[in-house]
């Protein structure tokens, strides 16, 4: 078996990566991903849906429990939960308060009752539920060329989508009010927005894990709004560090044996600290 | 910092110890089983013809959770020969035996071998007869291998079979022959297999079973039969998963006790400490053997 | 046989109302000051604290205990209001989770944890499971937080609706923040081993949101909040012993329901006002 150890041999290191089918795939799906999560990360970021975003990546397995239980496939369960949740946030969230309250408790709401009803799928199913979710979890080490081609086309389609109501969806998420005064469908966009995220995350969470999509919807993003407040710039840089935490994570997973998810938040959350840490300083010493 | 710090430590210590891997030595077909019982198993019947390496001692996971390192995604890449339970037990080694095709390779999913899919008591190294199967199973894949040595293969698993595994059979076969019939209770579902196999009548509710063993939640009547059982001594022996002890189970343990019941424990997984699978599973046989009255 | 005959039921009626109580007032606060992200990630940072003290040889109660405290502090630190806080729980919420997917790696691989007596499963409790210990355990930490929660409810109240000038009135809004999330932090670690992650993140959050679309009025808010949590495990423990349904669905599921019909109750008097 070849010892895998990084040298300081750029090259060769890349080889070393890459000798196997699994890593080719791992960097192909992880980029289209990281592309994927990049751009919709930052509206997710932009418009304060972190926890729709975390929701999201949760509420399918129920569905899919649902999907095996009436023999069907459970990727239909698992999509049609997703959007439900996503139509009832819309529905409950935004309409009576304009503020997040309300937003919040609604999914928090539909998030247990959700999970309440995985439960109870799976005590109806009867058998072994272990089963049921297992093949449902997507892991970046398991990843086949069909998957990669499935990640393609929703990372297509996606980033497609949001570049056509990208515009309007700015406007409408950096100040609501004056967007629906000038004849901006905000509740439309909402509602639009929190489809595409849904129909994206119930996908790729089953190629990728939970865990890698909703870190790459939230930190990259995070970390480009500390930086940058024009929203181009924003955008690209927000895919600019998910690309960057997503192969640095590959590789370095790679070479010392640990989870990918393990290297890949870590290092979203240390660039989110140091970011953090640097913009307060200024704040601190600019005024003096 | 400091938590940071042991962090590092720790990764830089993971990736160290992990590398020392055993290699494929010349001669010997590189296997890999997922989970260490049936590494043992193969190792067994592999002899010196064979490199063994398994990947996990302990899989009591949730799958939501689990996320298997590079090693083990390029362990299982390299091999020629794969052991997976499947049911669902270890889907997520399906997956990265899917990511990296390799026509030469052969995969053994002992659910598949017995006929067992997902939904099914995925606890299958439970069952005499399975472990029977698997061990035959083993022998001739690593025939097509090697070749050379598939008499060797065959003479490996003859020899497991009536040699290495007589103790446990045996103690299978005493318990059947003095107490089949007997009605016992369990926590989980690891023991349902053996139930079967050593003939007793296990009188726990399947569902509850199934829910101990997943983390579930048992509902309130299958929770009253199973209080009642004890309480009212239908039950001869109570077995439960000490690997999986939770208050919960510990409460019952504490119940049966009071009840004069006697209490034999299972592990879900072989401890590394015993030396083999038959070692481990004959030593919770006789306990076993010991509780219903010797 | 009946219901109270069982130990199990008398159980978890008794744990489950303390628990029930102190969710209700807790969640009461956590849904006014837009926290429920916080309650969640807590749940998820339960599992990663307790496999990792359980690897560092430490107690599992203290490597939950602890971990919940400190990430609990730590959104508060970096977080602010609004949008900032959103995006600081989900940063630190999604590292929580990578050092969970490490630690659950370390511990499925290291062979003295595979010897060991522990399942990751322990970490986790069912309502109808409980323990005469962890009844008293339970039921004291209930009281407790919904002691503690009463007695600084004026201020936090005050801190809740109105920031600017409740600072300016001298409230000291620094040290009511963080007692608030040290009781939110406590409330889950010591639920999630008693009734299970999701049973408290739903009574935390669920009842809080009927009463908040019920009444506007703060302190009728709370008594709805947690008489409407107390109410829904109660008879979810009663649904749940007559028909073989988990008690987790039917508790999330009945206050669940309460919530769309306060929705559209909440819907249907604006209409009347507006009409």
């Amino acid at each position: 078996m070849p010892e895998p150890g990084p040298s300081w041999d750029v090259v060769a290191d890349i080889q070393l990566l890459l000798q196997f089918h699994f890593m080719q795939n791992a960097f192909l799906a992880g980029t289209l991903v990281a592309l994927l999560a990049g751009t919709a990360g930052y509206f997710v970021v932009l418009r304060g849906q972190s926890f729709a975003a975390h929701m999201l990546s949760q509420v399918g397995f129920p569905g899919a429990a649902a999907g095996v239980l009436v023999h069907v496939s459970p990727v239909l369960g698992l999509i049609v939960f997703c959007v439900g949740a996503a139509v009832g946030i819309a529905a409950i969230g935004r309409e009576v308060d304009a503020g997040q309250r309300l937003e919040s408790a609604a999914i928090g709401s539909i998030l247990a009752f959700s999970l309440g009803l995985g439960f109870l799928f799976v005590r109806l199913y009867g058998g072994s539920a272990q089963g049921i979710y297992a093949f449902l979890f997507g892991t970046i080490l398991g990843i086949t060329d069909r998957d990669v081609q499935l990640t393609f086309a929703v990372a297509l389609v996606t980033i497609a989508s949001l570049a056509a109501i990208g515009r309007p969806l700015m406007f409408a998420s950096v100040d609501p009010d004056v967007a629906q005064a000038r004849g901006v469908p905000v509740r439309m966009l909402s509602l639009a927005f929190l489809l595409i995220l849904a129909l994206s995350v119930a996908i790729t969470v089953q190629i990728v894990g939970t865990l890698l999509i909703f870190a790459l919807l939230v930190a990259p993003a995070a970390s480009a709004l500390q930086l940058t407040a024009r929203q181009g710039r924003g955008i690209a840089l927000s895919v600019a560090l998910s690309l960057a935490f997503t192969w640095l994570g590959l590789a370095l997973a790679y070479f010392t044996n640990v989870p990918v998810g393990f290297f890949i938040t870590t290092l979203a959350f240390v660039f989110y600290l140091a970011v953090r840490l640097v913009k307060t300083r200024r704040t601190v010493v600019a005024p003096a | 910092m400091k938590v940071l710090g042991s962090l590092v430590a720790l990764v830089l210590l993971s990736g160290c110890g992990l590398s020392a891997q055993t290699g494929s030595a010349s001669g010997k077909v590189p296997v890999v089983a997922v989970e260490n019982f049936w590494g043992s198993i193969a190792a067994q019947v592999g002899g010196e013809h064979a490199a063994v390496t398994s990947i996990i001692a302990n899989p009591d996971t949730d799958p939501h959770d689990y996320d298997p390192t590079p090693q083990d995604a390029r362990t299982i890449a390299q091999a020629k020969y794969v052991i997976v339970n499947g049911v669902g037990y270890d889907a997520w080694a399906a997956k990265l035996l899917d990511a990296n095709p390799a026509p030469a390779r052969i995969v053994l999913t002992v659910g598949d071998l017995v006929g067992k899919k997902v939904g099914d008591n995925p606890h299958l190294w439970y069952s005499p007869s399975y472990v029977d199967q698997a061990v035959e199973q083993v022998a001739s894949d690593l025939g097509k291998l090697d070749a050379a040595d598939a008499a060797y293969f065959q003479r490996q698993a003859a020899d497991y079979k009536g040699i290495g595994l007589k103790s446990y059979h045996d103690t299978i076969g005493a318990i059947r022959q003095k107490y089949g019939g007997t009605k016992v209770g369990a926590t989980e579902s690891i023991f349902a297999y053996l139930a079967e196999g050593t003939g007793l009548n296990l009188i726990t509710p399947p569902g509850y079973l199934n829910a101990i063993s997943e983390g579930a939640d048992p509902s309130a009547a299958d929770r009253a039969t199973v209080e009642s059982q004890i309480a009212t001594r239908a039950i001869k022996v109570f077995v439960y998963n000490s690997q999986n002890s939770t208050p919960e189970v510990q409460g019952l343990v504490a119940k049966a006790r009071a009840k004069a019941i006697p209490v034999v424990s299972l592990t879900e997984t072989m401890p590394p400490a015993r030396a083999t699978f038959q070692d481990w599973q004959t030593a919770q046989l006789k306990d076993l053997l010991q509780a219903l009255g010797g | 046989m009946s219901m109270l005959g069982l130990e199990f039921m008398r159980n978890a009626f008794m744990a489950g109302g303390c628990i029930a109580l102190a969710a209700g007032l807790v969640g009461y606060f956590v849904v006014l000051r837009n926290q429920v992200f916080t309650a969640d990630a807590l749940g998820h940072v339960a599992f990663t604290g307790g496999l990792g003290g359980v690897l560092a040889g430490l107690n599992l109660l203290a490597g939950v205990f602890g971990s919940c405290i400190a990430v609990a502090l730590a959104i508060g630190a970096l977080g602010g209001r609004g949008r900032g806080r959103d995006i600081a729980i989900g940063t630190v919420f999604a590292w929580v989770l990578g050092v969970g997917a490490l630690f659950l790696s370390l511990y499925t691989t290291a062979r003295s944890a595979a010897s060991g007596t522990l399942g990751v499963s322990v970490l986790f409790g069912s309502i109808l499971g409980l323990q005469p210990a962890q009844v008293v355990v339970g039921s004291l930490t209930g009281i407790a937080t919904a002691v503690v929660l009463l007695l600084i409810a004026r201020p936090l109240l005050f801190l809740s609706v109105d920031p600017e000038v409740a600072v300016a009135r001298g409230v000291p809004s620094r040290a009511l923040s963080a007692l608030f999330f040290v009781l939110v932090a406590v409330t889950v670690a010591e639920s999630v081993q008693a009734v299970g992650a999701l049973l408290i993140f739903g009574l935390m959050v669920t009842p809080a949101a009927v009463a908040q679309n019920l009444s506007t009025r703060p302190w009728v808010g709370m008594a709805l909040s947690a008489g409407i949590a107390v109410a829904v495990v109660w008879l979810g423990l009663v649904v749940a012993f007559y028909i073989a349904l988990p008690a987790s669905f039917l508790i999330t599921g009945l206050a669940f329901v309460l919530y769309l019909a306060s929705h559209l109750a909440r819907r249907m008097s604006r209409i009347g006002r507006l009409a």
